[in-house]
């Protein structure tokens, strides 16, 4: 039996590393991300806001904190730098360049950083800053080369390469020429390094002009648009939070597969999941003598002879009833495989066909893959347009990936929306929505219902109406998560105890009280007969020790011996509850076998009535 | 204590009236033939423990308990009740043939009614249903209908009845009449025989009786694509969830939750057997820890304690520890967070796998009524409400919304998982709009305006009726039906190649056929405005697994040591993949690497770009461009040397 179960978990493990292996095998294929935060020291950042805001510095290092411990969450293996410009001290490999300081070589976020990072936050963090750092004259192009010796350092393939300066200067160099020009050609050398630079511009008094100095430094928009310049300065730690969020995730599609709207015309689309569920990362595991990481092999080997067994030598099989029937490992991926990979175009509905309910997993985005086929995103375009107008979804049949049989797929249009800080909050494009077939909407009996009466409904409304908020869709943290990278943020810097995680889906229950007041019992004694109990147990089948909390909430139940008899005269024992019926029965001294409601009630009625 | 099980009986009429069908048609024996086929294959795939009997009528011999004298003649008991099995896949495969008599069909229901009768009493049967089979062109004998219908109701039978031919004209919307494939049923319409007339009379008269509202939906045609209707029906329902909604702490409300919607998954999966013998006993996996270095020295299970990684940073963290430390909760919750407008929840954002439907409290009248207030003021103020989900205490919480819904026969919350923060990527697409390029012309965009009006599945006929020709929630998953077809046939057939795929099931994955005519001239116009071409690529890199071909067989650990092999591989191939020109960052590099690629002739390309770089870095006075500078020579001198050419560095240098 313990081989049985053994055997099953197995099979479990290769089908989720078979799951696996599409993320394992796109990092193969690009190797890591990785990001250079590039922060001006200089006084000016130093500068308090009115009415004691924090400074530009301070706002960045809170940004720059953030992508860290969110970078340790979510993708751990990207590579993080974090170097000042315009510093009076210097720290660079080989000390080559002056007033450049890497605070952070490119390397994984871990524990330490964090702490470091937090340390210059703050009161504290801006003296520690005017130590360690200290404000000095800048050369921007110094600050470029030594980023690109960061780069070109690393041993490890990257993917993408990321440049985020941070700075409220808008004339880095106060106008010198020789400096400015420095400052271009390492810029576009970097540049031609495949390395993008973003331009994160901070507030200053009388505006940032971006076309003074930094158009020629930073890279140029994906698209034609001036959006990237026409940007305004950040001020604000939530725009700017936001501004970083938005480049800081390289995109990555999933799929790259054809669109076909029907005799082999073809838009080429890219599959990009933008809400995967964040887990908890499997553990690692570790040779106890030097806590150093270990590494599984797994064989497959034959019991009797024991040696190992090539793929040739083995079969899959199931086994129903008495009767094994086997298959060869092609023939299973055969039997999965109906069409090669894509999306094929069925026709459209109306928007309001699109059922709420059919939902069986998260939603994909759809975009234009134009290095695939010229001329696909004009046609998606078009597409993306027309459906939006006309107010109708796509169906598709959808294979995402090789060997996947076909699954039915809404795409719903969505046009793209920016904020006040044009910001893009929804990107154009489809989502695509996947659909149940008929085994996966469940029969269910639907039970009798009683409506509620205009006056029971009003009076719910008021309570809605009193607890109404504005839902973000981010605006909940994960407390399993959060809980557990804090203890291990405790346990990596060895920190007394792990910061308290505020649990953001619990209900605030006081709150919502003082909010309710009195309206509660208004409903209540409009829904609810007076012994009514929502909270105790409807047929207490099994008597669980009372340990429940609900089973403590229950009140003792007594119903005098005339109140029983009236109901027994009227025939309305049924009114009673289960224990109100029981405690009946003890009273008259009925003697019953019987646990339900209807057993109850005859064995009184009986007794009484005669 | 067991779970209740459920018992069907097949009733087919095999008598010589099936086999009668117009030229070229499947005779109405054949498809139900292949209805009680998939039918039973899927019963035995899905290893239900639910029991099941088949009883043929219309038989030359006679094998019933009711045979008495001239009564209950022809009607044969093929199989009493019990677990569907391969052997009587084989039976129904190899044994049922068209017969030559004819039996009343209302005589084969009172032997299916005796089976129920006789066979389960000491079972507890969950629920009892029998599916009749027949193109009812057999006498029958009206007498006792109403004993009949009574028993029925008294026993707590349900009836499906299967017939050739939909038992409503020209309603579209019953599901008797969902022949969206082909031209028509064989034996449709006017062509109905007296006999059939007047069964089809009956048969609707006892549905009706039995069931006011939803009798006639219970009766199907053959056709392929409803089968699965019919499964809908007699599953096992899903499981309660009891639990109390509540709102802050005063207010709480007794419901009951279902999994409404979910992808359904196969419960078996495949394991693995030696090829010889067939055993899975003969093959073990084994796994084994090693330390990463040269010896890979092996370690013990004993001696591996478990860690996390937090960031670069790899915390030991023993089970016990993390078991003590990790969040806790109450347990079992549907509690309210708040109330908020339906827009602001998105239907993108929705996550999780499945759906879950909130009913009051079982035979709680109060609750219904509670509850009914709530559904209908979200439904007025087009509310949801964002609640606090967890299963139990052993599951994770989850935050999700409860849109309320109204149905004419029901009210119920709907539940949805949403997102949390940690699982949203905020990705940045380049606007479509701001770019001219992408832009379409009015022209573009008005053919791709017809062709949408050419492609809606969803038609209002004369009537203002809409009607949807495509509805994927009446499609069978494919893949279950591909691996059942597979599956039997390799039980059946053993050592010959896998079928085909069916023809029926791969046409219910296409575009059906009215649409794809008429949008032949709108798709034509698409192909005349819009230029699409298929960019060239030049070779992608390769990685040695892209190469020798990746063998998902192959151990974990092996994969690892490719992948580190990979990286440094390919990282000299990654470096000159962007080099172009020589750089000042690193020129001597650039140098190398493009004469390495030859993307350049030595004579005419680099040596000028490098020479031309020399200068440049010459003319900044500082240290380390002069370095820079002789690294630069070094590696033209270095390169001339490899391909001789030492007339150009000694030109290039002066």
């Amino acid at each position: 039996m313990a081989d049985w179960t053994s055997y099953y978990r197995n099979e479990d493990e290769e089908e989720e590393q078979e799951d696996g292996e599409q993320s394992a095998g796109e990092e193969r294929l690009t190797g890591r991300d990785s990001l250079v935060f590039l922060v001006d020291a200089s006084k000016e950042m130093f500068i308090k806001g009115e009415d004691g805001a924090p400074s530009n510095f301070d706002m960045t290092m809170q940004v720059v904190r953030t992508v860290y411990t969110s970078k340790i969450i979510s993708s751990h293996r990207d590579l993080i730098a974090l170097v000042f410009y315009g510093t009076e001290h210097s720290k660079n490999p080989n000390d080559t360049f002056k007033h450049v300081y890497v605070y952070h070589d490119l390397d994984e976020p871990g524990a330490k950083r964090v702490q470091d990072v937090d340390a210059l936050r703050g009161e504290k963090g801006a003296k520690l800053a005017a130590e360690t750092l200290g404000c000095g004259p800048s050369s921007l192009g110094d600050a470029l080369w030594c980023c690109a010796n960061l780069y070109s350092d690393i041993k490890l393939r990257l993917s993408h390469k990321r440049l985020m300066i941070f700075t409220c200067r808008e004339q880095p160099h106060g106008g010198d020429n020789v400096k400015d020009r420095q400052a271009r050609t390492k810029a576009s050398d970097l540049k031609e390094t495949g390395v993008v630079i973003d331009l994160i511009h901070l507030m200053k008094p009388g505006g940032f002009d971006v076309s003074l100095f930094f158009r020629d430094i930073v890279s140029p928009p994906e698209d034609e648009s001036e959006l990237g310049l026409q940007l305004e300065p950040c001020e604000k730690l939530d725009d700017l939070q936001k501004r970083v969020r938005a480049k800081e995730q390289k995109k990555r599609a999933t799929a790259r597969i054809n669109l076909c709207l029907g005799d082999g015309l073809n838009v080429a689309v890219g599959l990009y999941a933008t809400a995967v569920t964040a887990r908890k990362p499997p553990p690692v595991k570790l040779y106890r003598e030097s806590n150093e990481a270990v590494r599984s092999k797994t064989r497959t080997f034959h019991t009797q002879t024991g040696s190992l067994l090539l793929p040739s030598e083995i079969k899959k099989a199931q086994t129903y009833g008495k009767k094994q029937i086997e298959m060869e490992k092609d023939e299973v991926d055969f039997i999965k495989k109906f069409d090669d990979p894509g999306l094929v175009l069925m026709g459209f509905k109306p928007m309001e066909k699109l059922k709420l309910h059919h939902h069986i997993k998260p939603s994909v985005f759809l975009y234009p893959e134009e290095g695939e086929i010229k001329g696909s995103a004009c046609l998606f375009s078009a597409l993306l347009k027309k459906c939006s107008e006309k107010n109708v979804y796509a169906l598709c049949r959808c294979i995402a990936r090789r060997n996947n049989p076909p699954r039915f797929v809404a795409l719903v249009p969505q046009n793209e929306e920016v904020d006040d800080a044009k910001v893009q909050i929804n990107p154009p494009g489809f989502n695509v929505i996947y659909l149940p077939y008929a085994d996966d909407v469940r029969t269910l009996d639907l039970p009798r219902c009683t409506s509620a009466s205009q006056e029971q409904v009003d009076k719910m409304k008021d309570i809605v109406t009193k607890l109404r908020f504005k839902y973000k869709s981010d605006a909940f943290e994960n407390p399993v998560i959060q809980k557990h990278y804090r203890n291990l943020e405790a346990l990596a810097l060895d920190m007394m105890a792990p910061e308290e995680v505020e649990d953001l889906i619990m209900p605030k229950v006081e709150q919502i009280d003082r909010r309710l007041g009195s309206l509660v019992d208004e409903f209540k004694n409009l829904v609810y007969p007076a012994n009514y109990n929502p909270e105790s147990k409807p047929a207490a089948k099994r008597k669980t020790a009372d340990s429940g909390g609900g089973a403590e909430k229950k009140p003792k139940v007594e119903v005098s011996m005339d109140q029983i008899k009236v109901h027994v005269q009227n025939g309305t024992l049924g009114k009673l509850t289960v224990p109100v019926l029981k405690e009946a029965c003890k009273q008259f001294g009925v003697r019953t076998t019987g646990t339900k409601k209807q057993e109850l009630i005859d064995a009184l009625m009986d007794q009484l009535s005669s | 204590m067991a779970p209740p099980i459920s018992a069907l009986i097949l009733c087919m009429d095999v008598g010589f009236n099936m086999s009668n069908s117009g030229p070229g048609e499947e005779s109405p024996f054949d498809q139900a033939k292949r209805v009680i086929q998939k039918f039973v294959q899927r019963q035995v795939f899905a290893e239900t423990k639910d029991e099941l009997a088949l009883v043929l009528f219309g038989t030359d011999s006679t094998k019933n308990p009711l045979d008495n004298d001239d009564q209950y003649q022809n009607i044969t008991v093929h199989r009493n009740l019990m677990v569907p099995d391969f052997k009587l896949l084989e039976e129904i495969e190899n044994q049922i043939h068209p017969e030559s008599q004819q039996a009343d069909w209302l005589d084969a229901l009172v032997v299916c009614m005796n089976i129920f009768e006789t066979e389960t009493g000491g079972k507890k049967l969950d629920r009892r249903n029998i599916v009749l089979l027949t193109d009812l062109n057999s006498p029958v004998s009206s007498d006792n209908l109403d004993v009949i219908i009574e028993n029925l109701k008294q026993a707590d039978i349900t009836l499906q009845f299967f017939l050739p031919f939909p038992a409503e004209e020209g309603d579209g919307e019953a599901p008797g009449d969902q022949d969206r494939r082909g031209p028509g049923h064989p034996g449709t319409g006017k062509g109905l025989s007296e006999e059939q007339k007047e069964g089809l009379d009956m048969v609707k008269h006892i549905m009706l009786t039995l069931d006011e509202e939803e009798g006639l939906e219970q009766i199907y045609t053959f056709s392929a694509i409803e089968q699965l209707c019919m499964f809908k029906r007699i599953e096992r329902r899903p499981m309660a969830w009891p639990c109390q909604l509540t709102i802050g702490s005063a207010l709480s409300i007794r419901i009951v939750g279902y999994k409404a919607v979910t992808e359904e998954k196969l419960k078996k999966s495949w394991k693995t057997v030696d090829a010889q013998t067939n055993q899975k006993d003969d093959v073990k996996r084994e796994t084994v820890y090693c330390l990463d270095d040269d010896n890979e020295t092996e370690v013990q299970k004993e001696d591996i304690i478990q860690g996390f990684r937090y960031g670069s940073d790899i915390v030991p963290f023993s089970k016990v520890d993390q078991e003590q430390m990790k969040y806790t909760h109450d347990g079992k919750c549907f509690a309210v967070l708040g109330f908020t407008k339906q827009s602001s929840v998105q239907r993108h954002r929705f996550m999780g796998t499945q759906v879950i439907k909130i009913f009051p409290g079982k035979d709680d009248e109060h609750a219904a009524v509670a509850l009914s207030a709530l559904i209908q003021a979200l439904h007025e103020l087009q509310m949801v409400a964002i609640v606090r989900y967890a299963y139990d205490r052993r599951s994770n919480p989850q935050v999700g919304a409860a849109f309320p819904c109204i149905k004419q026969d029901h009210e119920c919350l709907m539940y949805v998982q949403l997102p949390f923060m940690e699982d949203l990527r905020h990705f940045t697409f380049p606007s479509l709009e701001n770019n001219s390029k992408f832009t379409p012309s009015d022209e573009q965009l008005s053919a791709v305006d017809s062709l949408i009006d050419s492609m809606m599945l969803v038609e209002e006929d004369e009537d203002g009726k809409q009607k949807d020709i495509f509805k994927v929630h009446d499609i069978p998953n494919p893949a279950f039906q591909r691996l059942f077809q597979c599956l039997h046939h390799r039980a059946v057939n053993p050592g010959t190649p896998l079928p085909a795929m069916e023809s029926w099931l791969k046409a219910t994955l296409e575009c059906p056929e009215v649409i794809r005519e008429r949008c032949q001239s709108a798709l034509g116009e698409i192909k005349n405005k819009f230029t699409l071409t298929q960019v060239e690529k030049k070779k992608k890199l390769k990685t040695s697994a892209q190469i020798f071909g990746k063998d998902s067989d192959e151990p974990e650990a092996k994969k690892a040591k490719e992948d580190e092999a990979d990286e440094e591989f390919n990282l000299a191939d990654i470096a000159e993949g962007s080099v172009t020109s020589v750089g000042s960052v690193d020129p001597a590099r650039d140098f190398r690497t493009l004469i390495r690629q030859k993307t350049l002739t030595f004579e005419e390309g680099e040596s000028h770009q490098l020479t031309h770089r020399i200068e440049q870095l010459l003319g900044n006075k500082s240290t380390d461009y002069y370095m820079k500078s002789i690294t630069c020579v070094e590696a033209f001198r270095e390169q001339s040397v490899k391909v001789n050419k030492h007339s150009w560095f000694l030109r290039g240098s002066c």
